[in-house]
């Protein structure tokens, strides 16, 4: 059983995570920063969490109003850059955080145990969820329930005008300004939001994991952020969450035979849908059942 | 911690001439960059790719050492030809976003594939003769004769090239297929024979510069691929895309900053510093040093 | 209502718009006619701020917008058409014009509830607007699966939606037969009639001559003529323009 929440817990993450870069996407940025957003969300909740003993619920909150702090941070800069030089510009942000965790010491002694984040030996003992008695079922069901509050919330932002407009401005920014849509607030928000996601991730996997190092935030899980929804397509939330459950449920978990040859899969999955199918897997003929998810007024 | 003078000039020095590296592989971003406007993420990866394929065949052949600076190029450029054909060829112009994924799905399987063969661990790298036990002084500097035979080729790599685009068919076609694509088809300019000729140039390069990488530190390792792969992209943004004595004069610069900070700050943060660069780049200069306007996705 | 006083704009020392003045009035139907790279766009985009002017100022009803993001020049009440159509190709039509569809302002329901709210009120004024450009039936179709005519529709019915007092046309027959030609003759004379104000950049002169009350001429991004559509027919500097001789 514990295998199976292991696996449940895994792709609740990456959900959440694909789920930030959809956010983006949308808006036509190709962001390799949500790791960073991800990896301050991580330590910050953790932080909260474990020096200063706060409630898990706060310090997720705090710990992604932080990160979402630092996305609209990043939004700026990134208003003025597009397309590539985003990706390499995000690529160096989420590197600069990796590499600011990997230089953090913030020791505390608690009960005579050193805690908190100790630079290149990690981030140890983030025990919130055992020391108040959670099972990892109630930690699973957790983090489910937000992965599905996001996922609704993405899902319904399609049916307001919001969504609209973060799509219009993906397609056509000079259209959609001309359109009177104010793009600074747009891609702005987008990023932010983005942020806030990838902070909650971060934090439930910091939890979750109790361990987290500058490892666990490295540039191949910002690709996977990005790969979800653009594997999966970015018709609707579904396609991210099929991706994720398509590449961590199936390619990583359920080849297990192949051994390592599974992390060949990867790079050979993103060629070959890229090549044959650039709009996303959810266009395959195959997956017409996801015409049942389809909005009746689209 | 204490330093003066000569050691914060010594490290320049050290920083620049490993820089020839960066600027190597920013030529390389570059090149590619500006023949098709796209880049192309696992350039990088097929060089450091290369330099594995010269060090395997050398030892199952036993062939004598200086021939992985042979075959490494070679083998990389060919790589780069398959990442042409599986990330470039068949995704539409305009789908920038694919290629970019596609070229980053193969920088991740070429990553894997090293992983795989070697078991993951890093192998020895033959010194580059008698070019490594050269070290010359001036007054109380020192120079690594390795590192001052890279940066000649580099500068002579640029100088090639920009022989190349500018006084050749050759070039006029690759400047004519990048400026108007559609225009230099109907014109009859074979417009994937000169992409093919623009990622085996580079591949070359990255060949010969992912050789050198290794040979300096006297190891290779697939955990080059991602710090080469950011720092040649930053050299390549920080130059101006698409401008390749940009690259060239950043890629240095990169190298100068690094081992800069390595002394004041220390390994551990010393690639914080070189990222801030690129963002103090894209604030003030987001064109680059050389580069053009770009308004493309 | 629009005044362009003395603007200019270089591009890398050619002047695509050199010392231009000219002004549109409340109701009037302008045409801004002259020969290819005589800085037509340009002068659309200066208006609409794609890109600053170098030099001189815009006005719209008094309010000097020339130095307003493009986003702010549409609240102050211009909108555009664009001369290659730049639909959202993968929203539904209805999303098109929902997208551009700015509120009443005596309506003050907020923010929250014009962006995050229920689509349901505001998709009767979008089945108006459709309605009137002739596109009711295609309400819930993809816009990239409209043919030809309806994408340029559409556009025109998104330039509408966000409640503008000067629209911009450029180039708006390019690619229609004549048939067509007429259709789109009528929608500008319609709204004329909705009182709005219509500047038409436009090669077409079937259609200029028809519609418009007064015409201004560029070339080489000056001003060379300015009258009524008979006067510009008979204008020799004009005709030189055209055939080549100037």
């Amino acid at each position: 059983m514990e295998y199976y929440f292991g696996i449940l817990q895994n792709i609740g993450f990456h959900t959440l995570l694909g789920l930030s870069a959809y956010l983006l996407l949308l808006t036509g940025q190709l962001s390799m920063a949500q790791v960073g957003f991800f990896a301050i969300g991580a330590y910050a909740s953790g932080i909260l969490t474990v020096i200063y003993g706060i409630n898990i619920f706060l310090a997720l909150g705090v710990g992604a109003i932080i990160a979402s702090f630092f996305a609209f941070l990043v939004g700026f800069p990134a208003l003025r850059i597009k397309g590539l030089m985003l990706v390499i510009a995000t690529i160096a942000f989420s590197e600069i955080v990796r590499l600011y965790f990997f230089n953090l010491r913030w020791l505390v002694e608690k009960d005579g145990v050193e805690v908190g984040p100790d630079g290149a030996q990690g981030f140890r003992e983030i025990r919130y969820f055992a020391a108040n008695g959670w099972e990892p079922s109630h930690i699973v069901s957790f983090i489910w329930i937000v992965v599905i509050l996001v996922l609704f919330a993405l899902w319904w932002l399609d049916r307001v005008k919001a969504g609209s407009v973060l799509r219009a401005v993906g397609e056509d920014e000079l259209a959609a300004q001309s359109s009177g849509i104010n793009l600074t607030v747009v891609k702005v928000s987008a990023m932010t939001g983005g942020g806030f996601i990838a902070g909650i991730a971060g934090g439930l996997y910091a939890h979750s994991t109790t361990y987290v190092d500058h490892n666990s935030f490295t540039i191949l899980l910002a690709t996977f952020a990005v790969a979800y929804p653009i594997l999966g397509g970015l018709k609707n939330v579904f396609g991210t969450l099929f991706a994720v459950i398509f590449i961590q449920g199936i390619l990583i978990e359920g080849l297990r035979f192949l051994g390592d040859y599974r992390n060949l899969l990867f790079g050979l999955l993103i060629i070959l849908v890229m090549n044959f199918y650039p709009k996303g897997l959810i266009n395959i003929p195959i997956f017409n059942w996801s015409k049942l998810f389809k909005r009746r007024d689209l | 911690m204490s330093f003066g003078l000569i050691d914060i000039l010594q490290s320049l020095i050290d920083g620049i001439l490993f820089g020839s590296i960066y600027a190597l592989i920013g030529l390389g971003f570059t090149l590619i960059f500006g023949a098709m406007e796209k880049l192309n993420m696992a350039y990088a990866a097929s060089s450091i790719g290369g330099a594995y394929v010269g060090l395997g065949l050398a030892t199952l052949f036993s062939l004598p050492l200086f021939l992985v600076f042979l075959i490494g190029p070679i083998a990389a450029g060919l790589i780069s030809i398959l990442v042409y054909l599986v990330s470039f060829r068949l995704i539409p112009s305009t789908n920038h976003l694919g290629s970019l994924m596609a070229s980053i799905g193969a920088l991740f399987f070429i990553d894997e594939v090293i992983i795989h063969e070697t078991q993951g661990s890093p192998l020895t790298f033959p010194e580059l003769g008698i070019f490594a036990e050269a070290y010359f002084m001036l007054g109380d500097l020192g120079f690594r004769g390795d590192l001052i035979f890279i940066m000649i080729f580099g500068l002579i790599s640029m100088g090639v090239i920009i022989y190349l685009l500018y006084y050749t068919r050759l070039g006029l076609a690759t400047r004519a297929v990048s400026q108007q694509n559609v225009a230099a088809r109907l014109c009859g300019i074979p417009i994937h024979t000169i992409n093919i000729s623009t990622f085996v140039l580079a591949g070359i390069l990255g060949g010969f510069a992912g050789c050198m990488a290794a040979a300096s530190v006297g190891v290779i390792s697939p955990l080059l691929t991602i710090p080469i792969t950011i720092k040649g992209l930053i050299a390549a943004v920080i130059g101006g895309l698409g401008s390749i004595r940009g690259a060239i004069i950043a890629g240095l610069m990169i190298g100068g900053v690094e081992n800069f900070f390595l002394l004041v700050r220390g390994v551990n943060e010393r690639d914080i510093y070189v990222f801030l660069l690129l963002f103090v780049f894209l604030v003030l200069r987001p064109n680059g040093l050389f580069g053009n306007e770009i308004n493309r996705d | 209502m629009l005044k362009i006083k003395n603007i200019g704009k270089n591009f890398g020392g050619v002047k695509a718009v050199d010392d231009l003045s000219f002004n549109v009035d409340k109701g009037e139907i302008v045409g801004l006619i002259g020969p290819n790279g005589s800085g037509k766009s340009t002068t659309i985009n200066l208006i609409c701020g794609v890109f600053p002017v170098d030099f001189g100022n815009i006005s719209v009803n008094e309010q000097n917008i020339s130095s307003l993001p493009t986003h702010e020049r549409v609240a102050s009440g211009i909108s555009r058409t664009f001369q290659n159509i730049r639909l959202f190709k993968d929203l539904s039509v209805w999303q098109n014009i929902w997208v551009a569809l700015q509120q009443d302002s005596d309506q003050s329901s907020g923010w929250m509830r014009e962006w995050f709210g229920n689509s349901k009120l505001q998709k009767e004024k979008i089945k108006e607007i459709l309605v009137f450009s002739g596109l009711g039936d295609r309400f819930d179709d993809l816009a990239g699966n409209l043919s030809f005519g309806e994408q340029r529709r559409l556009e025109l019915a998104r330039a509408i939606a966000s409640k503008p007092k000067l629209i911009l046309l450029d180039e708006p027959a390019a690619g229609m037969n004549s048939d067509e030609v007429a259709d789109l003759r009528q929608r500008i004379l319609d709204l004329k009639k909705l009182g709005l104000t219509v500047l038409l950049v436009e090669h077409v002169m079937e259609l200029v001559m028809n519609v418009v009350d007064r015409i201004v001429v560029l070339n080489f991004g000056k001003k060379i003529a300015e009258g009524s559509p008979e006067n510009i027919q008979n204008n020799k500097d004009v005709q030189k323009a055209y055939l080549g001789g100037a």
